[in-house]
């Protein structure tokens, strides 16, 4: 069910408040021990809650938005909101302006409360790499929250937010909402801008809403959608429609290779396994794929994300904002400040980027890397002439206790095996809180969001 | 250059798991084909932007002073150049 539409409906027969919502919503984020909190927006929230309170009180119509509170990953720029990006180096840094996604929320009449606690510039996979403590898991708080929009899914999962705004490179929507029991969209590459999201890997960088129901998905997705002067990779895209008809989906695919992947706890493949049978049960034609393995999939996406982070993180320097440690020279300043204000994660993924970009080393690896990666774009196009949706796992296990990802940096990427394929081919992906402990992942052709969106609904009846 | 004089990191060195990653690419098989390249990151000239200055609000250039790393007597300090 819409928590949108539930909230939108009782503010306008005035069974609730707008400004007590949001006060509750305040209090349970300040008091929550999953650590999901970078910085709350308590004054501009209560602020902005009396003001659609005034409009209702005056009889005026409020839009479907208008009053709905929800959460903002600390990546996402918010004119005089304090924007971390979970690290040190940015930790008393403030947003000079408000990203376009967030503008046009803002506009519509949602109420931003809080930054959400992440994996430090979205370098992670569990919400551990960060200075404000790990992202405790919704379900079992031993276990971590899963990354990189951890705190994003915690919140959602615990009715802390309505939605929240999280942002995607290899999985870092799909992941955390898969292992905290929530959806969340990572939408065709291009549809929602960029601009005012701190960059990690701006090649695969997408912006995306987490929420309690596909109807939530939907009306936070067409308003964030659309074409930016600010970002030239956005394109202009149709309004995804309430009346989602299914019947245009005939045929399923799945990768063969994860499935029988030594990889995949036995749990979630025979849940998955199950899954694909009640959809053949259903009448729908279901057909084997065979796709690159796992460790292909997940080294040219860290090749090609850390090339890109060690360029887009190389701003970062203590020159005109940030934390700045000053050295003898203006070389020593850039180099101490990086060292010691950047985490060991982020430091390693830099150090990577700069070894595949430096001479001698291109074309072997970056150049290669760019190579497999047309590939895998390509195998998605031939795919898709033959399917309408591929369904996949999230992830090849279940979320891991906090601490084990920190001690074992090549686990953690291996653990992103299922959901960064999509990534390089920039395909909307869904994750459905359904079918396998972690959830299942449904990802349509370029641009078609929709169909995503239908098969989920369909996919919400049978299982 | 070495690794640690790129990245502006001191000490920094070349990870062992991000090795293995990257030796997974050097032994995976290419196939030069052009018809496989993505072209879809182009924009158009007919798309570009309008190329106009858009002044910074005073909120804007406000958050900005107050983002500097130090400031003394009214001006915001640079590190220390020192030529090599």
């Amino acid at each position: 069910m819409s928590q949108i539409r539930k909230i939108h409906t009782q503010l306008i027969n005035k069974e609730i408040s707008c400004t007590a919502l949001v006060q509750e919503k305040l209090d349970l984020l300040q008091q929550n021990t999953f650590n999901t909190v970078n910085s709350l927006l308590e004054e501009t929230a209560i602020k902005l809650a009396k003001k659609v309170d005034a409009k209702i009180a005056n009889g005026q119509k409020i839009g479907l938005l208008e009053g709905i509170p929800f959460g903002i990953k600390d990546v996402y720029m918010v004119q005089g909101t304090y924007t971390t990006a979970s690290s040190d180096l940015l930790k008393n840094y403030k947003s000079a302006y408000t990203a376009t996604a967030i503008q046009k929320l803002l506009d519509a009449g949602a109420i931003p409360l809080v930054k959400e606690n992440c994996d430090s510039f979205g370098h992670g996979s569990s919400s551990e790499n960060t200075i404000f403590g790990a992202v405790k898991n919704a379900v079992n708080p031993a276990l971590v929250g899963g990354g990189s929009s951890g705190g994003s899914a915690v919140n959602v999962a615990k009715d802390y937010t309505i939605f929240s705004i999280g942002g995607d490179t290899g999985g870092s929507i799909r992941q955390p909402a898969g292992y905290n029991k929530v959806y969340g969209l990572k939408p065709t590459y291009g549809r929602i801008s960029r601009y005012g999201l701190m960059s990690y890997a701006s090649s695969t960088d997408c912006v995306g809403p987490i929420a309690k129901s596909i109807e939530d998905i939907r009306i936070v997705l067409n308003i964030m959608s659309g074409k930016d002067v600010k970002d030239q990779t956005t394109y202009k895209s149709d309004k995804i429609e309430k009346d989602l008809n299914t019947s245009n989906i005939k045929t399923v695919g799945y990768f063969k290779n994860f499935i029988e992947s030594k990889a995949i706890s036995k749990e979630i493949k025979a849940d998955f396994l199950a899954t694909i049978d009640k959809i053949k049960a259903k009448g729908i034609a279901v057909k084997e794929l065979e796709f690159f393995d796992s460790d292909i999939l997940v080294s040219t996406y860290y090749t090609l994300a850390m090339a890109e982070t060690a360029s887009n993180l190389s701003r970062l320097d203590g020159t005109n904002y940030g934390a700045r440690i000053e050295g003898d020279t203006l070389k020593d300043t850039y180099s101490i400040t990086r060292s010691e204000k950047f985490s060991e994660e982020t430091k390693r993924r830099i150090v990577g980027g700069n070894q595949v970009l430096s001479q001698g080393f291109s074309d072997e690896i970056y150049l290669k890397a760019q190579d497999v990666r047309n590939q895998i774009s390509a195998r998605f196009t031939n795919d898709f002439k033959e399917v309408d949706i591929i369904l996949s796992p999230v992830t090849p296990q279940n979320p891991p206790k906090i601490g084990d990802s920190l001690k074992d940096p090549l686990a953690m990427y291996l653990s992103d095996a299922y959901t960064v394929g999509f990534s390089l081919a920039e395909l909307p992906t869904l994750t459905l809180p359904k079918g396998t402990n972690t959830g299942l992942q449904l990802t349509a052709d370029k641009k078609n969001d929709a169909h995503v969106l239908q098969f989920a609904n369909l996919l919400n009846d049978i299982l | 250059m070495t690794v640690d004089i790129l990245s502006s990191i001191k000490g920094a060195k070349p990870s062992e798991s991000v090795n293995k990653l990257f030796d997974v690419i050097k032994n995976a098989n290419q196939q030069n084909n052009s018809n496989t390249t993505v072209h879809n990151k182009v924009v158009s000239l007919n798309d570009l932007r309008e190329d106009v200055v858009v002044e910074s609000s005073a909120i804007e250039k406000e958050i900005i002073k107050e983002n500097f790393p130090k400031e003394k007597n009214g001006f915001l300090v640079v590190a220390k150049v020192i030529e090599d």
